[in-house]
């Protein structure tokens, strides 16, 4: 047992790939026993990183010094051997195994040598979870378990292995607001515990909420590391993005005056075939100019509720109106030429055919406006022109307009989205969850498309189940539960307590 | 432009690879099997042009694999996996056999394109029902198109032997069409159908419609991502349906033609699994309408010139199976290298 305080060194390490540079120069120390975050967006060269110290890539250049002593990781073999464990992304589980025998895939305990010993396996796997408090139960199929719980048996896995030191790659990202906050109190047991935890996001809610320290990569270089208490959520962010940002929406602006209704829900209901309802007599109004924000935890009804507005699914009661004019028959198509826009939540679900090119996503609803059609027939040079100057003005890094759309960044693909349907200036935005996955850089980029858009005086129902998203850009805030809208609440007399209480379904406490 | 051209290029370079090698390897083997290695590969690949009526044979062969793999490319791009191109191609065959037949009163200049409609309607019928049944009930395509194929096959069959059978024939042959109604030769290549003329041309309008035409584009929408087509407001099922009625209707169309233009007569075994290798011939085209107009002209040279090599040489046709296994092989080896290699760029 070494006394050095930094169980990990890193020096001047640097990767390329080809010709693209990911890693240029980065310093990293990761001090015993601390939690120390790894921020940066996306690209900046995070996960080449860490799977360097996993072994999956090897450097180009630079020392890794562990425990004191300089070490080669060849493969991820010695990095476990080493006593680094990493969870992934991506969960790497067996969903038809159990917990046990996922923990002990590929190390089995045998009986005669030869036999799996299920029995020894599951009490083993017991005291592991009992030791960490985890609450799972080792003969659970994984299939039968939730995201979060998923996670907690990878980062078992790692444990098992006794690691010293447990990388997390972007842990949250996969994650509801509800088992985020699991994930967090798991890692502060674990801080407890004397492990030492890098914790990858670009989240920077988490990045105060969780580490002792931080450190900011940006392009391929450690920019700073500070002790978490003495920086900013701006400070970090200046750091990942390389200049001041903007995430502040609307507070602080003076109260801002609405037109009349453009969309009007009364008693929107859906039941689904076994006879569950889905959405409970939803009525909403959303003026001219405003941005009404729908917060509530994933699964309550907000994807039932957004399908239901674009057109996707039938509603068994009630009526949509746009404009005044009664929607609720209308085919997608004809609520869109009425004037609605919709981002769906997921854009590779429904917002983009990922094999088909740029131009045709961009374009696919906005044929006959931007006249990209002459006589009938796609006038290719009229289409390029339309996509190009979407990509100027939403800023899509790295498109051309023959290009498949799947080969885009996640910020980018949704800019594409973006760009298609705000092409139209819908007098109705409907935008569900618009920075999912998105870094810092592009989501401020979001935000300020969507007030730009309120701004013109055109509605927006915003969906979306990051609180700090809806208190950033709504004008009123309607929360939902179980397919119910508990209450519509003004912004100035939210707050995140309330909205919190509302989201898991707690009356309003009257004081 | 010159970019549209270097596209192209990078298109085919890698069927045209693959194409170059499976022949080179193929040498190899018909060099250890053959004692005349160099003419065997001659007649396979040469004969089909010797004389003009070699070359109207190639072309008549072509005609229905041309055309049944254009309309493959159709419910490809829709997202069809449609293996029903025989079946389809007997309905159109019998359709328009049955029409002329039983119609033969009727003036040429009316019966000649209601025959051809019938045999369209028959294929597309064949196509309309794998269609509906999946856009409607979630019915898996693969299947329904593979049954229905057996289903076409033997109930032509017994059409043609018990009903419309030319009793004066030998084999089971339908009585002839009449002739007033035949297709007539290109002009300058005799006994090549001018059906041939009609499916080229179908391919390079297929070529538009699909890639040049905001439909065609809502067929690919429907096909590669049905719910984000319908949620940019395509009807996807209508276009997924109406891909599958234009396949079938291509398929049915190659019958008509056949029978019109080549055996004037349904013949229970006219079709060496024509949608089977216009199946192989779509997929070698990468699903492009334009590409497989030349891949079927190479899969009815190879078709073709195989029977040649085998009356000049002692190597078996049956080379060509293994030739067209091999290219399979050597197509798909390619996809997974360019994955993999795809993989490691996206690593950062």
């Amino acid at each position: 047992m070494t006394t050095d305080e930094n169980i990990l060194v890193l020096k001047g390490i640097a990767k390329r790939f080809g010709d693209k540079v990911a890693l240029e120069h980065v310093d990293l120390q990761v001090r015993r026993g601390e939690v120390h975050v790894l921020c940066g967006e996306n690209g900046a060269g995070k996960s080449t990183l860490m799977n360097i110290l996993v072994g999956i890539h090897s450097p180009d250049g630079g020392q890794i010094i562990l425990d004191g002593k300089g070490v080669t990781i060849a493969d991820p073999l010695i990095a476990s051997a080493l006593g680094i464990g990493m969870v992934h992304q991506h969960f790497t589980l067996v969903p038809s195994m159990s917990v046990a025998e996922n923990l002990f895939l590929g190390r089995h305990i045998r009986r005669y040598g030869i036999f799996s010993d299920r029995r020894a396996m599951n009490e083993r796997a017991r005291e592991l979870i009992d030791n960490y408090k985890f609450a799972l139960d080792p003969e659970a199929r994984v299939s039968t378990l939730s995201v979060g719980q998923r996670q907690r048996v990878e980062i078992l896995k790692a444990l098992a292995f006794e690691a010293k030191l447990l990388i997390l790659d972007e842990p949250t990202a996969v994650l509801t607001p509800p088992e985020v906050d699991e994930l967090l109190k798991v890692i502060a047991s674990l801080r407890e515990r004397g492990r030492t935890v890098v914790f990858i996001t670009h989240k920077l809610r988490e990045v105060k909420a969780v580490s002792d320290r931080v450190t900011v990569l940006r392009q391929g270089r450690s920019i700073s590391t500070h002790i978490t208490t003495d920086v900013s959520e701006e400070d970090i962010a200046r750091d990942m993005v390389g200049r001041d940002v903007f995430l502040t929406g609307r507070e602080g602006q003076p109260e801002r005056s609405f037109g009349g209704a453009v969309l009007e829900l009364d008693n929107v209901t859906i039941t689904n075939s076994a006879g569950r309802l889905i959405l409970d007599s939803i009525d909403l109004e959303v003026r001219a100019g405003e941005v009404l924000g729908i917060a509530g935890v994933d699964g309550n009804g907000q994807t039932e509720l957004a399908e239901a507005i674009a057109g996707l699914m039938p509603i068994q009661a009630g009526s949509i109106r746009l404009a005044g004019d009664d929607i609720t028959a209308d085919t997608v198509a004809e609520r869109q030429a009425a004037g609605l826009g919709f981002v769906p939540e997921d854009r590779l679900d429904r917002g983009l055919s990922s094999d088909m090119s740029i131009a045709e996503n961009m374009a696919a609803t906005n044929y006959e406006r931007y006249g990209v059609l002459r006589k009938g027939y796609v006038d290719r040079g009229r289409l390029n022109a339309f996509t190009e100057d979407g990509i100027k003005r939403f800023d899509i890094r790295g498109a051309k307009p023959k290009i498949p759309v799947g080969t885009l960044s996640g910020g980018n693909m949704q800019k594409v989205v973006l760009a298609r349907e705000f092409a139209r200036d819908p007098k109705v935005l409907l935008i569900s969850q618009p920075t999912r996955g998105l870094d810092i850089g592009a989501s401020e980029f979001v935000y300020s498309q969507v007030l730009s858009a309120a701004d013109k005086g055109n509605g927006v129902l915003l969906i979306s189940s990051e609180l700090s998203e809806i208190f950033a850009l709504s004008d009123r805030i309607a929360v939902i539960y179980s397919g119910r809208i508990m209450q519509v609440l003004e912004r100035n007399e939210a707050d995140e307590e309330t909205v919190g209480i509302l989201m898991n379904g707690g009356k309003r406490q009257v004081a | 432009m010159r970019s549209d051209f270097t596209d192209f290029l990078r298109a085919v370079r890698g069927p045209l690879g693959a194409i170059a090698l499976t022949m080179a390897l193929g040498f190899l083997l018909v060099a250890s099997i053959s004692d005349e290695p160099v003419l065997a590969y001659r007649e396979l690949l040469f004969a089909n042009f010797d004389s003009l009526s070699n070359f109207a044979l190639f072309l008549n062969r072509a005609t229905p694999l041309v055309l049944i793999a254009v309309g493959i490319t159709f419910a490809f791009r829709a997202g069809v996996f449609n293996v029903g191109g025989e079946g389809q191609l007997f309905a159109g065959a019998i359709a328009t056999t049955v029409f002329s037949i039983v119609f033969s009163g009727l003036p040429a200049i009316v019966l000649f394109p209601l025959a051809i409609a019938a045999g369209i309607l028959g294929g597309a019928l064949l196509g309309w029902i794998p269609g509906v049944l999946k856009v409607r009930l979630g019915v898996d395509e693969v299947v329904v198109t593979f049954m229905l194929n057996t289903i076409a096959l033997l109930f032509t069959s017994y059409l043609v032997n018990q009903v419309i059978r030319d009793t004066t024939a030998y084999g089971a042959v339908s009585w002839m069409v009449p002739e007033k109604i035949w297709l007539p030769t290109i002009p300058g290549i005799p006994g090549a159908t001018s059906g041939f003329i009609i499916a080229a041309v179908l391919s390079l309008a297929s070529w538009v419609v699909l890639f040049r035409t905001k439909w065609g584009a809502e067929v690919r929408a429907a096909g590669t991502n049905l719910r984000y087509a319908e949620a940019v407001g395509i009807a996807a099922g209508g276009r997924v349906i109406w891909a599958m009625l234009i396949a079938g209707g291509f398929a049915g169309l190659a019958g008509a033609l056949y029978v019109l233009g080549i055996g004037h007569r349904f013949e229970q075994n006219f079709s060496p699994e024509y949608g089977l290798v216009a199946l192989t011939c779509a997929l070698l085209a990468r699903i492009h309408p334009a590409a497989a107009l030349f891949t079927s002209l190479y899969y009815a040279m190879m078709l073709n010139g195989a029977a040649y090599m085998q009356i000049s040489t002692e190597v078996p046709r049956s080379l060509v199976d293994l030739l067209t296994g091999l290219l399979v092989l050597l197509m798909t080896a390619r996809f997974t290298l360019r994955r993999r290699s795809g993989q490691t760029s996206g690593a950062f």
